[in-house]
């Protein structure tokens, strides 16, 4: 009861505290778009100097230098700017979760291991207060993938977590933001826990190895017995006999048993990226793996099944004591030069901001600029099959542009304009009003 | 993610197998033994940032006997001088982190009581933790090594030079000023998780936190009483008195009193932030530094009206309710305000690129260059007592220095060497050419341990063979035609029970 | 007539008569009246406190040594063993363990680590979490703890003992592995007081962190200091004065220190024997450390604070059946490699330093792990030193015990080679001047295939001719032999039998030419008539036995 209790309290406190800063952030201006006497950087070819971007209908209408603005159109005059496209962060939680801590405001991941038919798109909140805040950092669209790990999964392990949705980080309502409300199939792949803190005791707990491996074994074939299963629902629902019962589960893996829908993986350590990849060879799905901390010690099987791979912040701990303290910073130059396919994500969403800042320090440590700065925008693009609307500044493409002062990668750039579907998006948020309040405090009374 | 950083970085403690093994990065690269006397080392053409008198391009440093001996220009080094040359290369002070949790045996917490400053991190610092090794790779020099944030009072806390290498008792800072942790808000009333097992532990809401402070500070009021009235005594002949009994909760306490020892606050929220400085007023203590802070921005000058300085994140917020509102600014407001601010990590990762996050103080908040170079170097240094030794490039302090291959508030900038009293702790070039002996040093010793398994298990396996010898020959046969992997069955179909039963 | 087969009818004619003459010997012994005098003749003996002699003597009576030598006159009553081939070592002392000591402890405050929810919650060191400093080894003596029996016939006549589970645990005292009563085993307590920094609570329950432990074990001495100081003082001159609470964990303490017994800090890796060392010193204690196996990496430091050491033997070994995918960092390999140096490295500094059981749980593996160290470094006589005189003198029982002088408690173990090599058996202990022989105790263990009892007729040729005795024999359902066999030189009861398939093996224990002598019976069976082969006196003779058919009962079942 008590716990009921401060989960409401919890949830109205989130509800009063989301208040103000959501209205203010999404202004909208109709009409057409031109951005002017910027240094626009395409990812299509080499980047225009002095360049023109026209924007008509949320589309990019043209892109060069010295071309005609059209009549009536918002000028933006970017002299000494930079135009970019937004960027795209493919594994976040974003809307799904508000406050961490509160249970009430977390909607990440459901009960049960297999729930493949939740999807993102339904749960996620317009107004959280992090998605202006991210935008403000110049990205511009978003996976927002269910079951994705962490501390906000309470526990629950899901196999198949649901559907991960792709959205714009800009509308009134989810509808008004989705990109792609199936994007992906979250998978949690199964892990060998032989040590686990249990917080009922606050100790850890240690488990022999064959024990923990028996586990892990169970639930992969389990995984598999229930893509056979979706198999054979596939097929009877195109000729249902009398008395067939419909299965939202089942009928949710449809997409994935035909091979529409790629699976999105979350493997981080060498057996579970390998026997997650040999899984998908043999059941023939689609595989995006998420995570990938351990991605090369795999990269001979990762590279001939062309699995892209989508990898955790580079700014985080080796998993091993002897792993060289740059492996995560060095890996992905190692991966992109082995010819994998690689991206980025925050796999977060209060810290999704920090995505061009980890693409940089993969940069830093040997990975090619532009390669760096696709991992970002097309690579993800790619991936999820959006890369004929999104990932480059292209005639045709959906305008998802950021206007900067500088490299979207670093820290210190500011993004003068952002622009979602098409329209010049404030980058007002939560943070910069507050910011505002308490720079206008007057000087306290001694 | 950060929400088992924060709240509980008590459970990532827990998980760190921390069995207090000298690692396999055992001496400083310069190849130097720790016990000889550290070189003459003459750093050439680079950028050095002083942080306290601006920048200078193309310079040298001179470092002598563990300490910066002269610094810009082109300076003339004795002949045996190890020369570093950092053309193209920036030359800052050493990162100081204001709140580490690192080189710790066992859990970062005691947290099983609501004051527990009995507790000191200096008993179980620990000199082989991994994470040293990474924090100095990402140029940090010295760091304040805190207790956990499960109580409203913790434990007592240490200043470390990240010396790797060298055994724990040579780690603390010497002549820094010892602290104590105390924690405000949520984690200390456990208002994000239960221990099961035991009753609700006192204080459950932010009343109690604070009475949870003002009752061990009155303990602590009438201890240094009792102590200093037996004093009395015994100085004016009192020959029988017996001493209060010396209690080690108290005694730290009693340091805060008498200005001995420094307070280290985490706290969040605007409310409780006054509250301990009203607290702090009330008994006569000051509060050297408040930890995350992240609403610092917000009662800014009420902090600085204290003289309190301000250790906060860069940027991380909403993990709990009480970060929700914390903002990118708020190192630059306070700065702004008048608040001595510095920027922390509160984890070994985050540690390893604290020049980045005082970066964006530039972008939130307008923060100049020195600006914010100072909020992981001088400042911190100021908040732990130790600038006189370190935080800036200065003739006279420590050479405790970081070089990059990049302007440092950069997310571009990677750490080339970092040294510590003038020895070169970690050089990167040396560092990636050691690889391939470490890791053929791991594959003879697995290989080697491998052989003696193998050993042994034949050993094993001859010893029932022997016995087999002065058995029947019809056994050995059919020994041989088992399969290894049958196990012999019990007789279970046979009439073969016997009369026994 | 060969000479050989004359030594061969003199042999037979002293065997027969020895059987004849042993009817009443082997009915008395085992039903008191036990021997108190004994001579190991003609046999290496190795005293640790003096050079290794050749062809010699140790004569025991009434528990002590009373003679070591050559050429030693034998008292005349001596049960005399001959000891070719042998050798006698002084037996081995177990540095710390818990062995003996009764199994059940009285419930204490804080439990063992978190496992079960505890019941009584430590708000701070006041309440004295996991602390029972009054409990003593000498009172809580178990002689029928079977580890006594197993680690007696590994060659361990001496531990050094204490109770184990929490941070004060209580008292240890020095136990002889052999006696009926509890007392009998206990020679010198109390001798040490062992402290643990393993800190049980977690977040429930105070210490529940290594510093937690470390801050509660420091506030337990200061206060333990206060309570001796305040108690004198108070009991001088108490008018006037608040009366000093009483703690009984600190009276304890009090008390045992006032026996002068050593502390024992634990400190195995480099940081956790540093950091003791530290602790020590701010303590101003008596101390030993316990653990010591990276010794390799700190042993200068140690012999500077002339700290002796007790060197845990479970030396770090890679998990059995572990993960294969997951290598261990190189630090754990560089210690897993090293460890086993570390008394050799010890040694080699001057740093004093004795054996203990640790986390080995089966006795037959302590001295192979003494052979590690042997094999890394130590020498065989500093190895055998830290299994006997060195723990007595850590523990200030050397008067008594530790090697083979005339003079300290008899405490013997007869072995059949090198103590080291791993196909030494260990074949007599003597504790306290008690005799216990040691039984084979390997045995397969496949479920019988028959049924063995019941009353077998043995037949066999010895030299002399043709014998027979009767083997009356008790099987249990898992195998195990009891009975008796009775021939022409006497009666002797089944020890070590086993049944397993269709083998058998069992051996009764008969005096034979005035020493007694196992004879073992070895062989397979099948339904009524079993064979096989006796070994006695290092001869080998084949022999044949018939379960008479008369005895219907024994087919129930369909024995074949």
């Amino acid at each position: 009861m008590k716990r009921l209790l401060l989960n409401f309290l919890g949830a109205v406190l989130v509800l009063t505290l989301l208040g103000p800063g959501a209205g203010k952030a999404q202004t909208f201006t109709a009409g057409d778009i031109a951005i002017t006497h910027a240094k626009i950087f395409t990812l299509a070819g080499p980047p225009i100097e002095d360049g023109t971007v026209v924007i008509h209908e949320g589309k990019i209408a043209a892109v060069g230098a010295g071309i005609p603005i059209p009549a009536g159109a918002q000028v933006i005059d970017a002299k000494g700017l930079q135009v970019y496209p937004g960027l795209f962060d493919p594994v976040t939680q974003m809307g799904l979760s508000e406050i961490g801590a509160v249970n009430a405001t977390v909607d990440t991941t459901e009960t049960g291991s297999f729930n493949p038919d939740v999807t993102a798109a339904t749960a996620i909140l317009p107004s959280s207060a992090h998605i202006p805040v991210t935008r403000a950092s110049g990205i511009t669209e978003v996976i927002a993938a269910p079951a994705s790990g962490g501390f906000d999964s309470r526990g629950a392990s899901n196999l198949v977590g649901g559907q991960a949705s792709a959205i714009h980080l800009s509308g009134w309502t989810a509808e008004e933001m989705l990109i792609n409300k199936h994007a992906a199939m979250v998978v949690d792949w199964p892990g060998i826990e032989t040590r686990s803190f249990d917080f009922s005791t606050f100790s850890i707990k240690e488990k022999p190895f064959a024990d923990a491996k028996k586990e892990y074994d169970k639930q992969v074939n389990e995984l598999a017995d229930y893509v056979e299963q979706a198999r054979h629902y596939a097929q009877a629902l195109q000729s249902p006999g009398t008395g067939f019962q419909r299965d939202v589960k089942l009928e949710a893996m449809g997409p994935v048993v035909r091979g529409e829908m790629p699976l999105l993986i979350f493997a981080d350590r060498a057996r579970q990226i390998r026997d997650a990849v040999e899984f998908c060879d043999k059941q023939k799905l689609k595989i995006i793996l998420a995570g990938g901390t351990e991605a090369w010690k795999e990269k001979d099987l990762l590279r001939s099944k062309s699995v892209p791979v989508i990898l955790r912040p580079t700014l985080g701990e080796p998993p091993e004591e002897d792993d060289a303290y740059d492996r995560l910073l060095t890996q992905p130059e190692e991966l992109r030069a082995a010819g994998i396919k690689i991206a980025f994500g925050s796999f977060d969403n209060s810290f999704a901001r920090r995505l061009g800042q980890n693409a940089a320090n993969a940069i830093a440590h040997g990975l090619p600029y532009e390669e760096g700065l696709k991992a970002v925008t097309l690579y993800p693009a790619q991936m999820f099959g959006l890369d004929a609307q999104l990932g480059t500044v292209e005639t045709g493409k959906t305008a998802n542009l950021i206007v900067t002062n500088g490299d979207p990668l670093e820290v210190t750039t500011d993004i003068r304009y952002l622009l979602i579907k098409g329209q010049l998006t404030s980058t007002d948020n939560k943070q910069k009003a507050l910011y505002e309040k308490y720079l206008s405090r007057p000087k306290a009374a001694r | 993610m950060k929400t088992r950083a924060n709240i509980l970085c008590l459970a990532a403690a827990f998980l760190v197998a921390t069995a207090g093994l000298l690692s396999a990065r055992e001496k400083p690269a310069s190849g130097a033994s720790l016990d000889a006397a550290a070189p003459v080392i003459l750093i050439r053409n680079a950028t050095i940032l002083t942080v306290s008198h601006g920048t200078i391009d193309k310079g040298d440093i001179l470092i002598k006997d563990g300490k910066i001996a002269a610094v810009g220009g082109t300076l003339k080094a004795p002949a045996d001088a190890v020369v570093i040359d950092a053309t193209g290369q920036f030359v800052t002070p050493g990162i100081i982190d204001c709140h580490s949790h690192i080189a710790v045996d066992g859990s970062v917490n005691e947290g099983s009581v609501s004051v527990s400053s009995m507790v000191n991190i200096a008993d179980v610092l620990n000199s082989d933790d991994i994470s040293i090794w990474r924090d100095l790779a990402g140029g940090v020099t010295t760091a304040n090594i805190l207790h956990g944030s499960a109580n409203s009072i913790g434990g007592q806390t240490v200043v470390i030079k990240l010396r790797w290498g060298q055994p724990a008792a040579k780690l603390p800072f010497e002549g820094a000023l010892p602290g104590i942790k105390f924690a405000l808000g949520e984690n200390p009333k456990r208002s994000n998780f239960r221990v099961s097992g035991a009753p609700e532990r006192y204080p459950a809401t932010r009343m109690g936190v604070e009475e949870t402070i003002r009752g061990a500070f009155t303990e602590a009021r009438d201890y240094k009483k009792s102590w200093d009235d037996y004093n009395k005594r015994v100085a004016s002949g009192e020959k029988n008195a017996i001493p209060p009994r010396r209690n080690l909760k108290l005694d730290p306490l009693v340091e805060v009193l008498e200005g001995k020892r420094y307070v280290h606050a985490h706290c969040y929220r605007e409310d409780e932030i006054l509250m301990l400085l009203r607290v702090a007023k009330e008994f006569g203590f000051h509060v050297q530094t408040l930890q995350h802070v992240l609403e610092g921005y917000k009662v800014a000058d009420e902090i600085a009206a204290a003289g309190t300085g301000a250790s906060t994140f860069s940027d991380w917020w909403a993990y709990k309710v009480e970060a929700y509102e914390a903002i990118p600014y708020n190192a630059a407001l306070m700065t702004r305000r008048g608040v001595l601010v510095s920027i922390n990590s509160d984890d070994a990762a985050e540690a390893t690129h604290l020049n980045q996050e005082a970066a964006k103080s530039i972008l939130y908040g307008g923060l100049t260059h020195d600006e914010a170079l100072k909020l992981v170097t001088l400042n911190p240094a100021i908040q732990l007592g130790i600038e006189k030794r370190v935080g800036s490039i200065d003739v006279g302090k420590d050479a405790d220095l970081a070089i990059y291959n990049h302007d440092p508030l950069s997310a571009y900038a990677v750490v080339q060497k970092t040294l510590i009293d003038g020895r070169v702790y970690f050089d990167r070039e040396k560092e990636i050419a050691g690889r391939a002996a470490l890791e053929k040093e791991k594959k003879d010793l697995l290989e080697k341990a491998q052989k003696k398994q193998e050993e042994e298990k034949k050993a094993g396996a001859k010893k029932p063979e022997e016995k087999k010898a002065e058995e029947k020959k019809p056994d050995e046969k059919k020994s041989e035609e088992k399969k290894p992997e049958d196990k012999p069955k019990p007789p279970q179909d046979d009439a073969g029970q016997g009369g026994a039963q | 007539m060969s000479w050989r087969s004359v030594q061969l009818r003199l042999r037979a004619f002293v065997l027969l008569g020895a059987w004849l003459g042993l009817l009443a010997a082997s009915a008395a012994w085992g039903q008191g009246g036990e021997p108190r005098t004994f001579a190991i003749r003609g046999a290496k003996v190795v005293p640790v406190s003096s050079a290794p002699l050749e062809n010699a003597t140790v004569v025991v009576s009434h528990g002590i040594i009373t003679a070591v030598g050559t050429n030693l006159t034998i008292p005349p009553d001596a049960w005399v063993i001959d000891g070719k081939g042998l050798t006698v070592y002084p037996g081995l002392i177990d540095g710390f363990t818990d062995v003996g000591v009764a199994a059940s402890a009285p419930p204490a405050p804080a439990g063992d680590g978190g496992a079960r929810p505890q019941q009584v919650v430590s708000r701070g060191p006041e309440d004295r979490p996991a602390t029972t400093p009054w409990r003593n080894a000498a009172d809580e003596v178990n002689p029928g703890d079977p580890r006594v029996e197993t680690w007696r016939s590994a060659g361990f006549t001496t531990v050094i003992a204490a109770p184990k589970a929490g941070m004060f645990p209580g008292q240890a005292a020095v136990l002889d592995l052999g006696g009926e009563r509890a007392g009998d085993l206990v020679v010198k307590s109390p001798v040490a007081i062992p402290v643990s920094l393993q800190a049980p609570g977690g977040f429930r329950s105070f210490p529940g962190s290594v510093m937690g432990g470390i801050a509660y074990v420091r506030q337990v001495w200061l206060d333990t200091n206060w309570d001796t100081q305040a108690d004198a003082i108070y009991e001088k001159n108490p008018r006037g004065m608040e009366r000093p609470k009483y703690d009984r964990s600190d009276a304890a303490l009090s008390a045992a220190l006032g026996k002068h017994p050593v502390v024992l800090i634990p400190g195995n890796t480099s940081l956790q024997i540093r950091r003791a060392l530290r602790l020590i010193e701010e303590w101003k204690l008596n101390a030993v450390l316990y653990g010591g196996q990276m010794g390799y990496e700190v042993a200068p430091e140690i012999a500077a604070k002339k700290m002796p050491v007790l060197v845990d033997l479970k030396w770090p070994e890679p998990e059995k059946d572990g993960d294969p995918e997951a290598t261990p960092s190189l630090r754990t390999l560089r210690f897993r490699d090293r460890a086993p140096s570390s008394p050799a490295a010890l040694g080699k500094a001057g740093v004093k330093f004795a054996f203990y059981s640790g986390g080995i749980t089966a006795p037959k593996d302590i001295l192979p792990a003494v052979k590690k160290s042997i094999d890394a470094g130590l020498s065989p006589e500093a190895a055998l030193r830290a299994l006997t005189l060195s723990p007595a003198e850590m523990f200030g029982v050397a008067e008594i015990l530790g090697s083979i002088e005339s003079g300290k408690i008899a405490n013997l173990i007869v072995t059949d080679g090198d103590l080291f090599d791993k196909k030494t058996k260990v074949k007599i202990v003597f504790v306290d001047g008690r005799k216990y022989e040691v039984r084979e105790s390997l045995r397969p263990s496949e479920p019988p295939k028959g049924d063995l009892t019941g009353k077998w007729k043995l037949s066999f040729t010895t030299p002399q001719g043709q014998e027979e005795a009767t083997a009356d024999l008790a099987m249990q359902p898992d195998g195990t032999l009891t009975g008796s066999v009775t021939g022409d030189h006497g009666t002797g009861s089944v020890f070590s039998g086993w049944v397993s398939g269709d083998k058998f093996r069992f051996a009764i224990n008969i005096s034979l030419e005035g020493s007694s002598s196992d004879v073992i019976f070895t062989g397979t069976f099948e339904g009524t008539s079993m064979k096989g082969s006796i070994q006695a006196m290092g001869y080998t003779f084949e022999f044949s036995g018939t379960k008479p058919t008369r005895m219907a009962s024994l087919q129930a079942g369909g024995a074949q």
